[in-house]
């Protein structure tokens, strides 16, 4: 019983080029629904080849293009929940469910590329795949850019006094892999008069602030002429109309070389699966921003896009206990960043490499 | 209630401190609106008066504990802040912004949820002190006429560090004529909500960099009301220097390692 | 029509040989499998298991894909004469250069692929379904010359070989353009995946202009040097004799290329040394270590002392007309090369982070199953290629229909008369090919 019926195995079959098989899949399927459950690797839709598709290939000896349709669509659809084919155990609905979702999520386009109603497919898919393994109700935002705002943000050297609220608050709000230990955000406690990244520490442990030493804190930039985009093959990270550097976590393919061009070291990449608590999950997301990850892709901050959008602080700036964040809209006039900017000695770093970030350090 | 609030600011940080603070919170917000403030209400009439817009009433009796928890935990935070205009200064561009405002109980106070992100402001908020021992039943008419003996009994938690520092004394900040209002040199006097006037007379450049933006902390949004913290959420008036803390745990710069 | 005997024939080479070739196809096999395990266990439990991490976000895979990209454009050093400038010493030796291309970049596309995080959205490079940004990333870039490099080493020696095997001899006027693009287009694929590097301003150990000159100077190091020894294995085994021209015209690249690296090495030591600023920090982490992190010292000293004593070994006229010498030499000069510019470039790239954070990489035993697993589906491509190539080349093995046209059509693809392709026979006569020249001897 599948909740969506248009999600059947023969629009998989269909959207892969393999329509000639369409038909015995179907037959497939309906055998294997009435099956009782089965445990091990390739019972079920799973269709890991050593289950009954197969055997009811052989008994039907098919004839060679057509075997070759299925075996395409078999390996497709077997790769497609490698991971998951491990454990395999009864193929419930619920599982049939996850299997279908999970495979429309892999042939879906590129989020810039997609109609409204591709995107509100996704991500009721993506919910719904979040109620179903692990009963988490999350709530995916696509809110666009507003218009005439470019986003800016100020750190205040003097005023930072490396309690690392920002950072614990970034972990909380952006759903970072806790078992990771992942952040965005790095703090580094600097000697008074050395601007040296290469000097500075940032795993202090002691009480701060510490005599004689000032805080620097780093994380992406949003740089106005971003590296990162520029290096990524296949479009998978771009810069959006207000400013922000995001990522399709979906249409990413783990290259890293994003990583490789960031000057600022702001990248992260999800070496295993990301571990993230369901009791401690934020569940306000944006699709471009704190949505769950998978492994194998890269992401990064986003200016807590899925608070931003919506006019309010990222997580970084409400949580500071110093006011050492300044964030806003560069393109307002009246805006406190455009304030900074006009009255404040600021800098930026690096600048030399032409990336114009949209982060800048200032000093009382 | 001294007790619970000690417990609620020590389990601030901790991982289980989110379900004992909503537990916490209800009780105390409970047992606030019934009996508590009402005092204190009375007592500062004069803040009543320059509220200049509807004051976010303390929520009616009976409201459930989910209720409170759920305001917590609510995205748009800032609905619940309660400001007052700022008198004297004007935001950049010009523009009206409002200061947030002491309250007496706990959950309209500022140490709260903001989304997922508790808002970790180093406040040192007399409000729960003030609601237990409302200043005027002590000081009472010309108030300041306490021995020395008993001012250090009555507030132990008050480092004099900046009078002492500044050679000024409580009557340099407080009316002695009702403490709850606060002296300017000139002699005019203003409410405690607005004490960032006062502050200005020394520190001008640090209040004009708040005004602007470039210094404190605004509240939830970076569009559209904008409510600021004042100086005394961070400063401790008394003591005006932050205090050194234990940070939150350091990054781990080596990855760690998951065994196949 | 002579297709399917051609591919028949092509398996039963491959698939046919003495005892020796067994062992060896099996231990290669032995050692795919092994990768084949730890790539799974990667599949399942993501990059994690390898040694990598968001400071050293490439490790031995990017590495061996540099160096490799090198062995496959270096396979042009000996297409460029035998094919353009008619130099008949290098004729025989040619097709195996191109199987030395092909493996290489089977290798290269397969490093690429085993490093990459999300491979079941590898599709998303394919022009039409995916989104390929070109020309902006040089990685897409890199898949295309790389694909493009592969397809016309393919086409290139499966025309002439075809032409042989049915009997014509190979057009002219077919390949020779193909040829011209090969040649440009091997120089592209390496000056590209230098520039991969070399553009990115967050690296400075990389980015410098010679990154590109110092990439063909290995690769036309590294590449001959391992074709020396090829066809000096290939000329001692088979009947299939390489003149002594050949080898001493590529010891004589190797020799000049070996040179002109160790000049750029120099300048680029120099250049980050002498005046210590931050560009020059992760070349104080490769070459001293930093603050007690020094995992990259030992190995790319014993690197520059490999290339310093081949290079200088084949600087002296007799020891490099020697093969006692030579081989060695070739040897220690492709292991250098490999240090120097596999871990040896991309690892100290990351090192410090440009944020100063200092992470070393060490990789783990999967990481390293899997890069020997791959080694091993090369050398396995480039022992099959070299296998069907050779009978071809030879003349030993042509179509069915070219011996009997009228009972082909007959037998039919059952590849009947096709196994007398063998090729060590001992003392057999050489059949067909040029007459040989003089043979490179041990002297």
């Amino acid at each position: 019983m599948m909740v969506d019926r248009e999600l059947t195995f023969e629009d998989v079959l269909r959207f892969v080029g393999a329509s000639a098989a369409a038909e015995h899949a179907r037959e497939q399927e309906a055998a294997l629904a009435s099956a009782p459950a089965k445990s091990g690797c390739g019972s079920g839709s799973c269709g890991c080849g050593n289950g009954n598709g197969n055997g009811t290939v052989l008994e039907k000896t098919v004839d060679r293009r057509r075997a070759l349709g299925m075996m395409f669509t078999s390996v497709a659809a077997g790769a497609q929940v490698a991971s998951a084919c491990s454990p395999l155990s009864a193929a419930t609905d619920e599982e049939k469910e996850i299997k279908l979702l999970q495979w429309r999520e892999t042939i879906k386009r590129h989020y810039r590329f997609m109609t409204d109603q591709e995107r509100a497919d996704t991500i009721n898919r993506l919910e719904r795949l979040a109620k179903l393994r692990r009963n988490l109700d999350i709530h995916i935002d696509s809110t666009p850019a507003q218009p005439n705002v470019e986003y800016g943000y100020a750190f205040n050297i003097s005023k930072c006094q490396g309690f690392r609220s920002c950072v614990d608050a970034c972990i909380n709000e952006n759903n970072l892999d806790r078992e990771a230990a992942t952040q965005y955000i790095r703090i580094f406690e600097m000697e008074d008069g050395v601007v040296d990244l290469d000097e500075a520490d940032a795993t202090f442990q002691h009480e701060v602030p510490a005599e004689g030493h000032f805080y620097f804190g780093t994380q992406c930039f949003q740089c106005a002429n971003p590296p990162c985009v520029k290096v990524c093959p296949v479009g998978a990270t771009w810069q959006e109309p207000d400013g922000i550097t995001v990522v399709d976590y979906d249409w990413c393919i783990g290259c890293r070389y994003c990583m490789a061009a960031c000057p600022y070291w702001a990248r992260r990449f999800n070496w295993s699966e990301p571990d993230v608590p369901a009791p401690v999950v934020n569940p306000n997301q944006h699709y471009l921003g704190n949505r769950a990850r998978k492994k194998g892709v890269v992401e990064k901050c986003t200016f807590c896009i899925q608070r931003t959008r919506k006019g309010r602080l990222p997580a970084c700036a409400e949580a500071c206990p110093t006011g050492a964040r300044v964030f806003g809209n560069l393109l307002d006039p009246n805006s406190e960043i455009r304030w900074v900017l006009e009255n404040k000695p600021v800098f930026r770093l690096k600048e030399d490499l032409k990336t114009e970030p949209r982060f800048w350090y200032f000093t009382d | 209630m001294m007790l619970a609030y000690t417990l609620w600011s020590a389990t601030h940080r901790s991982k289980l401190a989110r379900a004992v603070r909503a537990v916490l919170l209800f009780s105390l917000a409970a047992t606030s609106w019934n009996c508590a403030p009402g005092d204190y209400e009375n007592a500062t009439d004069t803040r009543q008066a320059t509220d200049g817009r509807d004051s976010t009433a303390p929520p009616a009796t009976g409201q459930t504990a989910q209720d409170a928890a759920t305001a917590l935990l609510e995205p748009g935070a800032l609905k619940t802040v309660d400001g007052v205009v700022v008198e004297g200064r004007t935001g950049p561009g010009g523009r009206p912004f409002e200061v947030a405002r002491r309250t007496p109980d706990p959950p309209q106070g500022f140490s709260r949820q903001f989304g997922t992100i508790t808002l970790d402001i180093a406040l040192r908020t007399r409000t729960p002190d003030l609601s237990q021992y409302p200043c005027i039943s002590c000081h009472m008419g010309g108030a300041m006429r306490l021995s020395s003996q008993r001012v250090r009994d009555a507030h132990q938690n008050i480092q004099p560090v900046h009078p002492a520092e500044t050679g000024a004394t409580c009557r340099n900040c407080h009316a002695p004529e009702n403490v709850e209002l606060l002296a300017f040199q000139s002699g005019q006097r203003t409410t405690i909500d607005h004490a960032y006037r006062l502050c200005a007379q020394c520190h001008n450049a640090q209040v004009t960099a708040w005004a602007a933006g470039a210094h404190g902390k605004r509240l939830d949004g970076w569009q559209g009301r904008r409510v600021v913290l004042g100086c005394a959420a961070c400063h401790d008036p008394h003591q005006p220097a932050l205090q050194k803390r234990t940070p939150f745990r350091a990054p781990q710069i080596e990855r760690k390692r998951r065994d196949p | 029509m002579h297709l399917k005997p051609f591919l028949l024939t092509a398996l039963d080479s491959a698939t046919n040989g003495g005892r020796r070739y067994h062992v060896w196809m099996g231990c290669l096999t032995l050692v795919m499998a092994l990768g084949g395990y730890g790539y799974f266990l990667q599949l399942r439990d993501g990059l994690g298991v390898t040694g990598m991490s968001d400071h050293v976000s490439w490790g031995l895979y990017i590495s061996n894909f540099t160096f490799l990209v090198g062995m496959a454009a270096a396979a042009m050093m000996l297409v460029l004469p035998a094919y353009v400038l008619h130099d008949v010493d290098f004729g025989r030796a040619v097709l195996m250069a191109e199987a030395v291309a092909v493996a290489a970049l089977v290798m290269c596309l397969a490093f690429v692929v085993v490093d990459i995080g999300n491979p079941l959205a590898a599709w998303h490079l394919a022009p039409g379904i995916g989104l390929l940004n070109w020309p902006s990333s040089l990685l897409a870039w890199d898949v295309i010359v790389l694909n493009g490099y592969l397809a016309i080493n393919l086409a290139i020696p499966f025309y002439i070989l075809y032409s042989r095997y049915t009997g014509r001899s190979p057009a002219k006027h077919k390949y020779l353009p193909w040829m011209y693009i090969a040649v440009m287009w091997a120089v592209s694929i390496h000056l590209v995946t230098a520039f991969l590097l070399a553009g990115l301003p967050a690296r400075p150990f990389w980015n410098t202009a010679l990154l590109g000159p110092r990439f063909l100077a290995t690769a036309f190091t590294a590449g001959p040097a391992f074709m020396i020894l090829l066809l000096w294995f290939i000329d001692r085994v088979t009947e299939y004799h390489i003149k002594e021209g050949a080898f001493t015209k590529l010891a004589l690249i190797v020799a000049i290329a070996a040179q002109v690296n160790f000049i750029m090495l120099v300048s680029e030591l120099f250049y980050k040394f002498y005046s210590p600023t931050h560009h020059g920090i992760n070349a104080r982490y490769l070459f001293f270590g930093l603050d007690g992190h020094n995992a990259l010292v030992p190995w790319i000293w014993t690197a520059i002392g490999l290339n310093a004593v081949a290079t200088v070994a084949l600087m002296i006229h007799p020891m490099r007309r020697n093969p006692r010498w030579l081989m060695p030499a070739c040897a220690v000069l492709f292991i250098g090369i490999w240090i120097e510019k596999g871990m040896g470039l991309v690892i100290p790239g990351f090192i410090p982070s440009p944020l100063g954070e200092i992470v070393e990489y060490t990789p783990t035993w999967i990481e390293l199953s899997v890069t020997a697993g791959v080694w091993a589906m090369g050398l396995f491509v480039l022992t099959v290629l070299v296998r069907v190539a050779l009978p071809i080349e030879m003349g030993e093995v042509t179509s069915p229909y070219l011996r009997d046209p009228h009972t082909a059509a007959v037998v039919r693809p059952a590849g009947a008369g096709l196994r007398t392709g063998q090729i060590n026979r001992p003392g057999g006569k050489r059949p067909g090919g040029d007459e040989p020249g003089r043979r490179f001897r041990t002297r």
